[in-house]
């Protein structure tokens, strides 16, 4: 059975994980509206056009919520819990909450500064760990 | 839009129940719990499975489709049916579709039902995910961010930081579920809870525990929907379908929703009230999904039965308990204790409430109830009911 921690690419999310996978954090700008658009989609979720092109966000954002788990959903999270799920607010779009594992030395809280480190996981994905910005 | 349905009010009802035993392992498939349980609400109706032209059921994947257990009933040629994916968020919307194709006249009499071997067969809380990880579920994988438990728990913990609710608080929900649930005979659960119990019970994904978290049940629960003036003539008081609605709801990551202390119950709950006619303060007694205490409570606020962040002050207050309250929810003790029939076993408690057929549990005003499907999150689709006795 493969790892079911591996994302699954589709043809709207492919060049995401592609770039996680090369250490980059890139989403979707629509190049009509400028909007920014995740999770990753056909159209841009502001004015539905189709103009849509892969960029650089500044990789930051802030803590809106949390969940701390013990309880692993997978074997292979096991030696890691408890750690803590983070849903965080990109600084570019306040509708875009992104979820992922927090790297942090220091207790979370709501609107904690974090930054995303990209980790690959094969050649073709990755993902995003939040790691806390230090004040 | 939306907000001005012209639902057919009171135009269709729920004339017969049927259940199966609440258990950890029913043995059987979800074909054979159907079929006991279809049975069990067309013998109640008083109607035979003849009379039966439409079925109705809903699940990811793990109940019985309606062309199988058509065969088996040996229904000839069906005139309705539905076989609607997804989980409790979209339970009620097959009971308010019956309503619909009953009221114009599509079909007579629609059953609709939910099975499952929520324990023995397909756990809704282990990694059944994996396989497919179709649209928003890839980007969880790799944290393991997938179970309702944690996105759920995401927005209880907003909701901590907006109003300060405490964990006691959700003990207090998860105490009044259990409590309910003593003196039900289908209960999976009749030990009593306190609060000590409560808060020694297991971290799951904090800050939810363990009795945060609803049961895994295998049994199945089936209503049969008939035209309101034909349910006259049959034995039990009729239940009428006096409002029903569909959708509200947020996902979480939809690029749009951005707060998830605020209920994603609002939505829904106007454009039911306005499909029933009626407001909160009218309601009697609410059977509402539970599938962790949290969401009990953002429902509570949802419908407009609590101010935002009025919640605890009411439950210290005993605003909700069965016996006093002044709105009973989950008078048989709902997904957390008697059983997680996917919120079908709400719509079964609601319809004894509404005959006075509750016994032991029978609560005083009975004859309004609202019961609510899964609230919203993840799917972004809710759906929910007014029942009224004829």
């Amino acid at each position: 059975m493969t790892d079911p921690t591996i994302p699954i690419a589709d043809r709207d999310s492919a060049p995401y994980w592609a770039a996680l996978a090369a250490g980059r954090l890139e989403i979707q700008q629509c190049l009509d509206c400028g909007h920014w658009t995740w999770p990753p989609r056909p159209i841009c979720s502001k004015c539905h056009g189709e103009n849509l092109a892969w960029r650089a966000p500044q990789g930051t954002g802030e803590v809106h919520s949390w969940v701390r788990l013990h309880r692993p959903v997978f074997p292979s999270l096991k030696d890691l819990v408890p750690f803590d799920i983070v849903l965080v607010r990109l600084d570019e779009e306040d509708d875009i909450l992104i979820p992922g594992r927090l790297v942090s030395n220091v207790q979370v809280h709501q609107g904690m500064r974090v930054r995303a480190a990209p980790r690959k996981l094969t050649d073709d994905v990755g993902e995003i760990l939040w790691e806390a910005v230090s004040a | 839009m939306g907000e001005t349905s012209t639902f057919p009010r009171s135009q269709a009802a729920i004339a017969g129940i049927g259940c199966t035993e609440f258990s950890k392992d029913s043995g059987m498939s979800t074909f054979g719990l159907a079929a006991r349980a279809v049975k069990a609400a067309v013998a109640d109706a008083g109607l035979e499975l003849s009379d039966i032209d439409g079925l109705a059921t809903f699940g990811p994947g793990d109940s019985v489709s309606p062309n199988v257990l058509a065969q088996g009933l040996g229904i000839p040629s069906m005139s309705y049916f539905v076989d609607q994916y997804l989980g409790g968020s979209v339970s009620l919307s097959i009971i308010g579709s019956a309503a619909l194709a009953v009221s114009a006249g599509v079909a007579d009499c629609v059953v609709c039902y939910r099975a499952l071997n929520g324990r023995s067969e397909q756990r809704m809380n282990a990694s059944g995910a994996g396989a497919k990880q179709p649209w928003d579920v890839q980007y969880k994988m790799s944290t393991g961010y997938i179970v309702p438990a944690q996105e759920m728990g995401m927005a209880a913990r907003a909701h901590m930081e907006r109003y300060g609710t405490t964990s006691e608080d959700f003990g207090r929900l998860a105490i009044l579920c259990r409590t309910n649930a003593l003196d039900n005979e289908r209960a999976m659960m009749r030990r009593p809870m306190t609060m000590d119990d409560y808060l020694a019970s297991a971290w799951i994904s904090e800050p939810f525990r363990m009795f945060d978290c609803c049961l895994e049940t295998d049994g199945a629960v089936a209503v049969a929907i008939v035209r309101a003036d034909r349910a006259k003539d049959l034995p039990h008081r009729p239940v009428l379908l006096q409002g029903a609605a569909w959708g509200g709801g947020v996902n979480l990551y939809n690029n749009g929703t951005t707060d998830l202390a605020e209920s994603p119950a609002k939505p829904i709950a106007k454009r039911l009230y306005h499909a029933a006619g009626v407001g909160a303060a009218d309601i009697d007694f609410a059977e509402l999904y539970d599938c962790f205490t949290f969401t009990l409570l953002a429902q509570i606020e949802g419908y407009g039965f609590a101010e935002d962040g009025g919640v605890p002050d009411m439950l210290r207050d005993g605003a909700f308990d069965r016996a006093a309250g002044t709105l009973p929810v989950n008078t048989h003790g709902g997904l957390l204790s008697e059983g997680y029939l996917h919120g079908f076993n709400h719509v079964y408690e609601a319809v004894q409430q509404i005959r006075g057929e509750a016994q032991h549990r029978q609560i005083d005003r009975h004859d309004l109830g609202l019961v609510a499907g899964q609230l919203g999150y993840i799917s972004a689709y809710s759906s929910a009911l007014v029942l009224a006795g004829a």
